[in-house]
């Protein structure tokens, strides 16, 4: 999953990228309106940490920005304004969902990941597919009951193609959503990962397009 | 409701209409009533004249001269108390004649006694020395029937008091025995009969040395003079209630727009200040108060906006170190760590919570001279040390970006707290550091003009738009954002810049060129010598109460 964190306050951007990278996430950040507009447009995230005072631009302006060129990404607003008044506001511009400062980490990685299960059409925490369970809210995954152990971007590719069940997904988009801006992409990084998971999970779960991409079948 | 505006210019218009009402209804109605008079004393006379012309033409030609030349002497002889008691009673009214001595002394004691008036009827034997004119024809004494309350009536006495002869109609009246000087012209009186008003009279006196008085009740004039009263105060009360009613619908017209304006203020609420009075005539009494009330609602909300901004901003800025701390250390704790990490994560909380500090201790001393309790210091001293001090002070930053600073200081004495002034000129400098480019220029240098010392604190920095400029004074207005953020300013330093200098009696202002620099100007008050300290003023109080 990739994400990106828009956010004047270096000390705040430094602490939520690592803790989401430690989570899996492919973090991409951006200190001031302009800049994070420019990569929410140019870029298909899954989600965008939105703060609403920044510099240059602010966050009501990128969020509605965003929405006019139809970028349907979901956005998380980051606020110190804690008013009804500015919640409402934030949620009619188009905003999925709201966290006032000061935050939990915890708490905004639980949002964010909601925030990407509902984007993406499934409200349920748990996917199961045959006899491999998916669970996304202790991202753990389990076959036949017995948990397996799983390295954060091993997760996270299995739980994006999960999501994304029953739909061909490109490496051209394994690459987009799983690595951020400063990781090196290696052709043969994603083979690697997909390998590692067959050898835990089992060999039949996901299948390979030849030249194509990825697919776990409904 | 009755002390409301409309009830009581309802009530003093009211007031008004009825007392001009009245006066003008009283004006006219006694206006009315000498109106009739004068008719009815003009009726009269044109009566006594009928009757002088009958009495001309019946009265004998006496030979030689007028027939009152061979009467006079005659009178001395003749007592008419009586005719004396008359004339005296009626002296207020001959009092008026230039005449009335000349009366008086004609009027004997020895007057012979009149005859009583019903003693005259129809006319007796004719005496030498007595006019008698005879039986008056039938149409002359038509003139005096008719209705009681109306009928004329008519006496004629001669110059010694006696009767000669009166109409059927004349009531049994005393007339007065009046007389005309040998010299004399005759007299006319006009009166209302003695002891009762209701009868107007008119006496003309000396006519053929005769007096004749012809009369007529009033009743039908006064009946008619009240009934007119009547009819004058029922309209003066129908215009009263028109103009009562007219004044109502009046005042209530301009009662509205007041009633419309306070339905708006009593809208305008904490919560909704964008309301305003709706104005149509901006020239009228009441749309300017509209239009003042309007400007004070902008000032009001514009107050409102700038005070929730700055709450605002505040909480802002002091939830950022708290979500930089409550980030930090839930990062650090989230899995273990090497000891660099702790440290990095304890150092970023440290800077956080020093950050935290300052803009708490920003926001205080901004608390503090908003409540107008700054406590200042008052102590007198030169800039120039001040100065020295402060661009010591921040020469290392200056260093650090290899900019140069020139501190020329002259001297010049203010008044004041030398550590506030301190906090000022640092800030300044700090400023013009900042925003100022790579091995560029601080200049600080010092003047006066007439009663002001003026700090210049100018730089060589990129310089501020002038849309820009107006703002920077505002609390936590940043030109730049991200590179305040970046210093970690929080846009409060200029604001406590310039609320320390008001405070001071000074004022700051910013000149700035944008690719050139920034000049920003204090000015502060000389310090006089005539002006003790204020230490110095307490004590010689102290001192004088102690003396006494």
């Amino acid at each position: 999953m990739r994400v990106l964190v828009v956010e004047d306050e270096p000390d705040v951007i430094r602490a939520v990228a690592m803790y989401l990278r430690e989570e899996g996430y492919s973090v991409d950040t951006a200190d001031n309106g302009e800049d994070g507009l420019f990569k929410g447009v140019t870029w298909d995230y899954d989600a965008i940490l939105l703060d609403v005072m920044l510099p240059r631009r602010d966050g009501w302006s990128v969020l509605s920005e965003l929405r006019r060129q139809n970028r349907t990404t979901p956005v998380l607003m980051l606020t110190a304004r804690d008013t009804v008044k500015d919640r409402v506001r934030g949620l009619d511009t188009g905003a999925d969902d709201y966290l006032v400062k000061p935050f939990e980490l915890s708490e905004l990685a639980a949002r964010l990941r909601a925030l990407i299960r509902r984007s993406a059409g499934k409200s349920q925490p748990v996917i199961e597919i045959g006899n491999v369970t998916i669970d996304m809210t202790s991202r753990t995954v389990s076959v036949d009951g017995s948990a397996v152990a799983l390295t954060a971007k091993e997760y996270c590719l299995l739980e994006f193609l999960a999501i994304h069940r029953g739909e061909l997904v490109t490496r051209t988009k394994i690459y987009d959503h799983l690595f951020d801006e400063y990781d090196a992409s290696l052709s043969n990084l994603v083979d690697v990962y997909v390998s590692n998971i067959r050898r835990k999970v089992g060999r039949e779960l996901i299948t390979t397009r030849r030249g194509m991409g990825y697919i776990i079948d409904s | 409701m009755f002390k409301s505006l409309r009830w009581r210019l309802q009530v003093w218009h009211a007031i008004v209409l009825l007392i001009v009402l009245t006066s003008f209804g009283g004006i006219v109605h006694s206006l009315h009533w000498q109106t009739r008079l004068q008719q009815v004393d003009a009726e009269l006379d044109r009566t006594a004249g009928v009757v002088m012309s009958q009495l001309r033409r019946l009265l004998p030609r006496p030979p030689g001269g007028r027939p009152s030349g061979n009467r006079r002497p005659r009178r001395a002889d003749e007592a008419n108390p009586e005719a004396d008691a008359i004339v005296r009673a009626d002296a207020n009214i001959v009092a008026a004649s230039p005449r009335a001595d000349s009366l008086r002394t004609q009027t004997s004691p020895e007057s012979p006694p009149a005859s009583p008036p019903d003693q005259a009827g129809p006319p007796g034997p004719p005496r030498r020395d007595r006019f008698d004119p005879g039986p008056l024809p039938e149409e002359f004494q038509q003139l005096f029937h008719g209705d009681e309350e109306s009928r004329l009536y008519f006496v004629i006495w001669g110059g010694n008091g006696d009767l000669l002869q009166k109409s059927d109609s004349a009531p049994t009246i005393s007339y007065p025995n009046l007389h005309v000087g040998r010299e004399g012209l005759p007299i006319r009186i006009v009166r209302s009969r003695p002891g009762d008003q209701t009868y107007r009279e008119v006496i003309h006196a000396g006519m053929f040395d005769m007096n004749i008085l012809v009369g007529r009740s009033l009743e039908k004039d006064l009946a008619a003079h009240h009934r007119s009263g009547f009819l004058l105060a029922g309209a003066g009360l129908v215009i009263l209630a028109a103009g009562v009613l007219g004044g109502g619908w009046l005042s209530s017209r301009a009662i509205l727009p007041i009633a419309e304006m306070t339905a708006t203020a009593e809208s305008i609420s904490a919560l909704d200040l964008s309301k305003r009075i709706n104005v149509k005539e901006t020239d009228s009494e009441l749309g300017k108060l509209a239009t003042v009330l309007n400007q004070t609602f902008d000032r009001l909300q514009s107050a409102f906006e700038r005070q929730s901004q700055f709450t605002a901003d505040a909480s802002h800025e002091l939830r950022t170190p708290l979500s930089v701390i409550s980030a930090h250390t839930e990062l650090a704790l989230a899995r273990p760590r090497s000891n660099e990490d702790y440290r990095g994560a304890i150092e970023t909380c440290r800077r956080a919570s020093q950050r935290m500090r300052s803009l708490i201790d920003s926001l205080l001393l901004l608390a503090r001279f908003d409540s107008g309790a700054p406590s200042l210091k008052q102590d007198r001293f030169d800039l120039k040390p001040l100065l020295e001090d402060c661009a010591e002070l921040v020469e290392p930053l200056a260093a650090e970006r290899q900019i140069r600073i020139e501190c020329k200081p002259d001297s010049c004495n203010v008044r004041g707290d030398w550590d506030r002034l301190s906090q000022v000129v640092t800030n300044l400098l700090t400023n013009a550091i900042r925003y100022n480019v790579e091995g560029g220029r601080v200049r600080v240098t010092t003047r006066t003009e007439s009663e002001t010392a003026i700090i210049s604190v100018n730089d060589t920095g990129v310089g501020i738009a002038a849309d820009q400029l107006s703002r920077i004074f505002d609390r936590f207005y940043q030109v730049d954002k991200a590179r305040s953020r970046a210093e970690g300013s929080s846009g409060l330093g200029l604001s406590i810049c310039k609320t320390i200098v008001e405070a001071h009696g000074g004022t700051i202002v910013a000149i700035s060129q944008v690719g050139v620099g920034t000049t920003l100007e204090v000015r502060l008050p000389l310090a006089t010598e005539s002006v003790p300290a204020a230490g110095i003023i307490s004590k010689e109080i102290d001192k004088e109460l102690v003396l006494k």
